[in-house]
């Protein structure tokens, strides 16, 4: 490290602002910044199993919260968002991945993005189709 | 070589990611605009949905689930996000974020468990 007791003072690249030389950075950080509204999420769900656990009153006004302006606006950014992540996610899945072999070639990058999406396509649609045909 | 506890959290990191990339979209839509807006039946949300919901063991995990990997797939992303703005990267900021993400962990736990069964 560069001190002040010390009579070396070797360059060091300045990192201010790294996050504007390349849109893939800002790619990287908007990829990134989905976590943050990730977590309110979980947090707005924990919530309201507390509420739940202190009893019907209190959970009433966890729905009721949920039906203010705020927290409509609210979720309707964090569609977008989650919907931003699963594709994020998948797009990079298969850098994370070793590579696969599928009859003697290695499996596209795009294959295996689009597998992802589709299976998160059919997965999130499963979910609000089998809530929509309960019994209620 | 001491081992590296790096790998749990990867993990946990990995598991939240896939969770929420699979299903998050559907929960948003359900829990904050489809059921609030009567879009969706109020039902799906009762008070007396939710508890026998959460009483049975398949819901418990469900909601454990859920919450938990979605918020530590979340606390890695945010560790990241400060270091890479050098706001806090050192041990103490993992030790702050990980330990809320535990603590988050271990009250949703409790909240399920004393639910009943």
């Amino acid at each position: 490290m560069n001190t002040a007791d010390d009579g070396r003072r070797p360059y060091l690249r300045p990192m201010r602002g790294w996050w504007k030389h390349n849109p893939y950075f800002l790619r990287y950080l908007a990829m990134e910044a989905t976590s943050i509204l990730i977590a309110l999420y979980a947090l707005i769900l924990l919530f309201g199993l507390w509420r739940l656990h202190q009893g019907e009153a209190a959970y009433a006004a966890w729905l009721a919260m949920l039906q203010s302006p705020w927290s409509l606006a609210l979720h309707a950014v964090l569609l977008p968002v989650f919907a931003f992540h699963s594709y994020s996610w998948f797009k990079i899945m298969p850098k994370t991945l070793p590579a696969i072999y599928w009859r003697g070639s290695k499996l596209e990058q795009a294959v295996i993005t689009r597998a992802g999406i589709v299976a998160a396509l059919v997965t999130n649609l499963a979910i609000v189709l089998v809530l929509v045909g309960l019994p209620s | 070589m001491k081992r590296s506890h790096e790998p749990v959290f990867w993990s946990l990191f990995g598991a939240g990611g896939m969770l929420s990339a699979l299903t998050g979209c559907a929960l948003v839509f359900v829990t904050g605009i489809g059921v609030p807006l009567l879009l969706l039946s109020p039902g799906l949300m009762r008070y007396q949905t939710m508890q026998t919901f959460i009483e049975a063991w398949p819901g418990k995990l469900v909601v454990f689930v859920v919450i938990v990997l979605f918020l530590w797939h979340a606390t890695l992303r945010i560790l990241l996000l400060l270091h890479d703005f050098g706001l806090a990267s050192g041990i103490l900021s993992r030790i702050i974020g990980n330990g809320l993400a535990l603590l988050c962990t271990l009250i949703t736990a409790y909240l399920l468990l004393s639910a009943g069964f």
